[in-house]
């Protein structure tokens, strides 16, 4: 018998209503700011790019650090968080029937309280008042208005997150006894690990304006330091979240596969969740005033990410070998040359996903104690960090763009597009392996990171460093190539191309597939899980720097 | 074609083997291997 029209509504509304317009202009709005933040970011980026090679001098009026600082805080702060929540939101509504009123304005909330934010960070560093890098950690001061931006940034994306919960709690009420759809779950694991791994740097920032303010002397430079790191890593495992939800949710359905696991995704998820923050601890392997007993409890936190990153691998060979065989493939790689190579939805995101083998294959290699003393503040982390975030997490974004944009705007992806889109990952992958990979050499060779053109008086072992910067900015100038077309693209089936009906692609379970279980929800049990293991992490040092905290520094303006 | 094959035991045991998974990950081990050993030496090499 049919079911009533209400509980059709009720359990699946898409399939009744398609996308919701309101939600749809969230997503848009979103996905628009942070296209065209990516355009101004890149071409940043390439002005960096040309003027670190010796190729371009800078005008007076603008020097290294600003374009350094304004590069880094646009794309990894502003690009990534607005394209995140424009997507999760659009994926949230999608799979639990729309957002709640009040949830939206939530959204719009968040919105302009980032716009603001923006808004107040890039006028000072266009002002040459805050060129303290994308890290602004102390004892570098910046502009108390650099950092009040940096407040109303955090507080738009917790507008956002209270939002999800909100809207979370209000569906499992009315589905008493169901798990939640899988993109929601992720929905869920990013927002929450992206607020409490956003408290530390909170209170960093709120310590660093009255003491850039001049009402307080000086600063614990550890302390600051350590409560920006707990951010910083996490904020790149937020962003490797919300790509793998992409690769689980969405790939399997995209190549005419089923999902491998729907628990083994929630259970990388909550691993995620938990044992990510103190992560971060591995940026200052190098600092002193910290115990070798505690540096080696964090090299094995931060190993311990590396879990569920490998049972990621494992569940998308497996869907990628399974759906090559269905189609025919045989022998032991047979199946690989029958995925969908030509469809930009997959492409795009594949290719992501073989750069996360040498990207986290060099994270392992940044977390180990004595390794680091190798490649520590040199070219390897800029070129470690393009490759991860660069391909693994933002041509993950790029390939997304391919469906979602035509889905939250009632148009299509044209055969044409698609070949765009192919055109614009050969490009960027091109251009990231001539970029990255240079990086990750020269760095080995001692060439250091957040520096500016120089020659340290025509040394020989800097000079023989200047070959790969050559490679470097050629490299960046494919990759800014790439981000024009990307946008081209953005905007194209956001505006311009055929009127109709796309998919947002949801895979499916295996019909045998075990039901996934119910304590998966427990988020509250993974909360104070995360909790425990931040505590087990961050007491102990954070005690030891107050107790015997280091001269404190004032602020110093170093440009 | 999938719809071309017949389905035969042989052909189902095709459709649920995991080998090329398996091989896969062992690639992926063996680059990470490869990759910590390289820094590793180098390493060793300069201290």
């Amino acid at each position: 018998m049919a079911k009533p029209l209400k509980d059709i509504i009720r359990d699946d509304p898409k399939k009744t209503l398609g996308v919701t317009p309101e939600d749809a202009k969230i997503s848009k709005a979103y996905l628009s700011v942070a296209f065209i933040t990516l355009l101004v970011g890149g071409l940043l980026g390439l002005v960096q790019g040309l003027e670190r090679a010796g190729l371009l001098e800078l005008p007076a009026w603008l020097n290294y650090y600003q374009v350094l600082t304004a590069h880094g805080i646009l794309l990894i702060l502003i690009f990534t968080a607005a394209f995140s929540i424009g997507y999760l939101y659009a994926g949230f509504s999608h799979t639990i029937g729309g957002l709640l009123p009040k949830v939206r304005k939530m959204a719009w909330a968040g919105f302009s309280l980032i716009l603001v934010g923006v808004a107040l960070v890039v006028a000072t560093i266009l002002m040459n008042e805050a060129s303290v890098l994308y890290t602004f950690y102390p004892p570098l001061a910046a502009s108390p208005v650099f950092y009040i931006g940096l407040v109303f940034v955090v507080l738009g994306i917790w507008s956002c997150a209270l939002g999800v919960f909100i809207n979370y709690h209000h569906w499992r009420k009315n589905h008493r006894g169901e798990v939640t759809p899988l993109f929601a779950f992720f929905t869920m694991g990013v927002f929450i690990l992206w607020f409490f791994g956003s408290l530390g740097v909170t209170i960093e920032v709120l310590t660093l304006i009255p003491w850039s303010m001049g009402w307080k002397e000086t600063i614990n430079v550890m302390v600051s330091r350590t409560l920006f790191w707990s951010f910083g890593h996490t904020l790149v495992n937020v962003w490797y979240i919300i790509a793998t939800s992409a690769w689980y949710v969405t790939i399997p359905k995209i190549i005419g596969g089923k999902i491998f696991s729907d628990k083994l995704a929630r259970v990388v998820v909550i691993m995620l969740v938990i044992l990510n923050i103190p992560g971060g601890f591995h940026h200052q392997i190098i600092d002193p005033g910290i115990s070798e007993t505690v540096k080696f409890l964090h090299v094995f936190m931060s190993v311990s990410i590396a879990f569920p990153s490998l049972m990621t691998a494992f569940a998308m060979f497996a869907v990628f070998e399974r759906a090559g065989r269905k189609k025919g493939g045989k022998g032991l790689f047979g199946w690989f040359t029958k995925l969908p190579w030509g469809d930009v939805r997959f492409l795009a995101p594949m290719v992501a996903m073989i750069a996360f083998i040498p990207g986290g294959a060099g994270g392992l290699i940044n977390t180990s104690n004595q390794m680091n003393q190798v490649i520590h503040n040199t070219m390897w982390v800029v070129g470690h960090f393009h490759i991860t975030v660069g391909v693994t997490a933002v041509l993950t974004f790029f390939g997304i763009c391919y469906w979602l944009v035509p889905y939250i705007s009632k148009r299509q992806l044209t055969p044409q597009m698609n070949k765009l889109g192919i055109i614009q990952t050969i490009v960027w992958t091109v251009g990231m392996i001539l970029m990255s990979g240079s990086q990750h050499m020269v760095g080995l060779l001692g060439d250091p990171r957040r520096t500016s053109y120089t020659t340290y008086g025509d040394h020989e072992t800097a000079l023989g460093w200047i070959p790969y910067e050559y490679v470097m900015a050629f490299g960046a100038t494919l990759l800014l190539l790439g981000i024009i077309i990307q946008v081209y693209a953005v905007f194209n089936m956001m505006f311009l191309a055929t009127k109709g009906e796309s998919e947002f692609p949801i895979g499916e379970v295996e019909i045998n597939a075990e039901n996934t279980p119910l304590w998966t929800e427990r988020w509250s049990l993974w909360i104070i899980l995360l909790l425990m293991v931040v505590a087990m992490a961050y007491v102990v040092p954070i005690v030891d720097f107050v107790v015997n905290a280091p001269p404190g520094s004032p602020p110093i303006k170093t440009w | 074609m999938r719809e071309a094959q017949e389905i035969t035991p042989k052909n189902k045991e095709n459709d649920k083997s995991l080998k090329g998974t398996f091989a896969s990950v062992l690639v992926v081990a063996a680059i990470i291997v490869v990759m910590w050993a390289g820094v590793f030496l180098i390493y060793m090499d300069r201290v």
